[in-house]
């Protein structure tokens, strides 16, 4: 479904991603693993088309998506659930799903898909009129997937969905992401908690100063002494 | 004294829907792009411009007029950012950008300004009163002219705040200047609603500079001393902050009108910026502006 080739991107002059590669097959899951400034988050900012490429190729079932805005990688039905404080913390629930439908366009459509997204989650038809940022972190993370959804996503981009929340709120976060792959949605998750990633990934790449440093399945990744040794610690070993 | 009261506060509430337009422009554009525009006025001016051409010189209907200026500037406004801010921005990268932008909008003023000179002339311009007579009010009358600008200020400033709650690109225009990576994460295409919110802010500024045409003088330098008046209103009311700019707009015009009861008229203007001082000192995210805003 996607497949990134020897992609190489950064900011201004300064190359973070350094030649990675990698694939999600349709329904897969695959974690992005690896220490702080190796690159994951710009990884899934250059497949969004946050950040243009240097070079490589990233391709979505076959379609070219280098140079893309995020809007147009948006209309292959691709989500992006950012870190934290990826929502609209001033406007309504109603206005953060109204706001995912932005691609859409067609009003109606975007209604029915929010009916959707309704059901899945009444929590957020009973407040919908609140304001975004008053939820709890918990929700927060929720409703950014929720608000995702809309526009009914073949692929999402997440990035670490557990940060910063409290363990019983990460268990909802990664319920609500079984599930829904559990429906046919692909995901390439980035993940610093890898003890949660490896439960749910049907694949996992490990990067490592921009590069690829394991790709393998997560009984794999924790049968290499060195990977589980420098990423995993004494959490798996 | 209460009837001089009454009268004062009528001019101030009329004033303060001419800042209201002006300044809400000025407040949409910081915003969403962080740039504070300069040439804000130049547009006032070339609304008034138009306006002037429009029914003096081609004897068009004043709502023609009005029309004309509002679009006109619009259309001007379209162009700013694809042509100018874009590819600044592009060649800044991540470096600090505010303090370029402030001269890059300070080089508009003065390019529009000085081409504003060079066409129509130093001339002060007059455009006669779109609508004539006055309402008695008993106490005071006021002229129709003042009430349009008052009634077109609210329609004008009413439909702002229905396309920012309720139109698709409205609300993504409050997205982006609430959070632009999240704003790009739902789609949204920021060059575009960066495009739309200056073209939009500087018509706002085009059409004030057309409503009050009959009021004051048309000439190129007319709309910078509402550009000083509206960076104390903008500063007042919260940078970014548009409910903060409409209430900090009526706040300084009333005052401003009504110290004239007290003091000398030539102190009018110190007003304004008295209390944006005032302000800066005790409360500096202004009167809307939240502590952690920007």
């Amino acid at each position: 479904m996607l497949q990134v080739d020897d992609i190489r991107a950064g900011y201004d002059r300064l190359e973070i991603l350094q030649g990675v590669s990698l694939s999600v097959a349709p329904r897969q899951i695959v974690g992005v693993i690896g220490p702080n400034g190796a690159g994951k988050s710009t990884l899934l900012k250059t497949i969004f088309g946050y950040i243009r490429p240097f070079s490589g190729r990233i391709a979505l079932r076959g379609e070219i998506l280098n140079g893309y805005r995020p809007d147009k990688v948006m209309r292959q039905r691709v989500g992006f659930v950012a870190q934290a404080n990826g929502l609209f913390a001033e406007m309504t629930i109603q206005e953060n799903l109204l706001l995912g439908g932005y691609s859409i366009g067609n009003t109606s459509a975007v209604r029915h898909a929010m009916e959707e997204v309704y059901e899945r989650f009444p929590l957020f038809r009973e407040r919908r009129r609140q304001l975004a940022g008053s939820l709890s972190g918990g929700e927060q993370r929720l409703l950014a997937i929720a608000r995702s959804l809309i526009i009914k996503p073949e692929l999402l981009l997440l990035d670490e969905p557990s940060a910063a929340l409290a363990p019983r709120f990460i268990d909802d976060v990664y319920a609500t992401l079984r599930k829904l792959n559990a429906q046919g949605i692909a995901m390439l998750v980035v993940e610093q908690n890898t003890g949660v990633i490896l439960d749910v990934a049907d694949r996992v790449f490990v990067l490592e100063m921009g590069t690829n440093a394991f790709d393998g399945t997560p009984a794999e990744l924790l049968a290499d002494d060195r990977i589980r040794r420098l990423y995993l610690g004494s959490e798996a070993a | 004294m209460l009837e001089s009261i009454l009268e004062f506060l009528i001019l101030g509430i009329v004033l303060g829907g001419i800042y209201a337009m002006f300044s809400t422009g000025l407040t949409l554009i910081f915003g969403v792009l962080d740039v504070i525009n300069v040439a804000h006025g130049e547009f006032f001016a070339i609304g008034g411009y138009i306006v002037f051409v429009a029914v003096v010189l081609l004897h068009l209907s004043p709502v023609l007029g009005i029309l004309a200026a509002t679009s006109g500037s619009f259309l001007l406004g379209l162009a700013i950012y694809p042509l100018l801010i874009k590819p600044m921005k592009r060649r800044l990268g991540r470096r600090p950008q505010g303090p370029l932008f402030l001269v890059l909008t300070l080089g508009l003023s003065t390019f529009l300004q000085s081409s504003m000179l060079a066409i129509g002339g130093g001339d002060y311009l007059r455009v006669p009163p779109f609508v004539r007579g006055m309402l008695d009010l008993t106490f005071t009358a006021v002229s129709y002219q003042r009430l349009l600008i008052l009634s077109v200020a609210a329609v004008s400033l009413a439909a702002l705040f229905l396309f920012l709650h309720f139109h698709r690109q409205g609300m993504a225009i409050r997205a982006v200047a609430l959070n632009p990576d999240a704003a790009q994460a739902v789609g949204i295409n920021l060059g575009m609603i960066f495009t739309l919110a200056l073209a939009l802010g500087v018509g706002l500024a085009g059409m004030a500079g057309a409503l009050i045409a009959p009021l004051f003088n048309v000439y190129p330098a007319v709309g910078f001393a509402f550009t000083i008046k509206a960076f104390a209103i903008t500063i007042l009311g919260g940078l970014g902050n548009l409910a903060g700019a409409l209430l900090a707009s009526f706040v300084i015009a009333i005052v401003e009108t009504l110290s004239v009861l007290v003091i000398p008229s030539q102190w009018q203007n110190v007003i304004a910026f008295a209390i944006m001082i005032l302000v800066l000192l005790i409360r500096p995210q202004g009167l809307l502006g939240r502590a952690d805003q920007k």
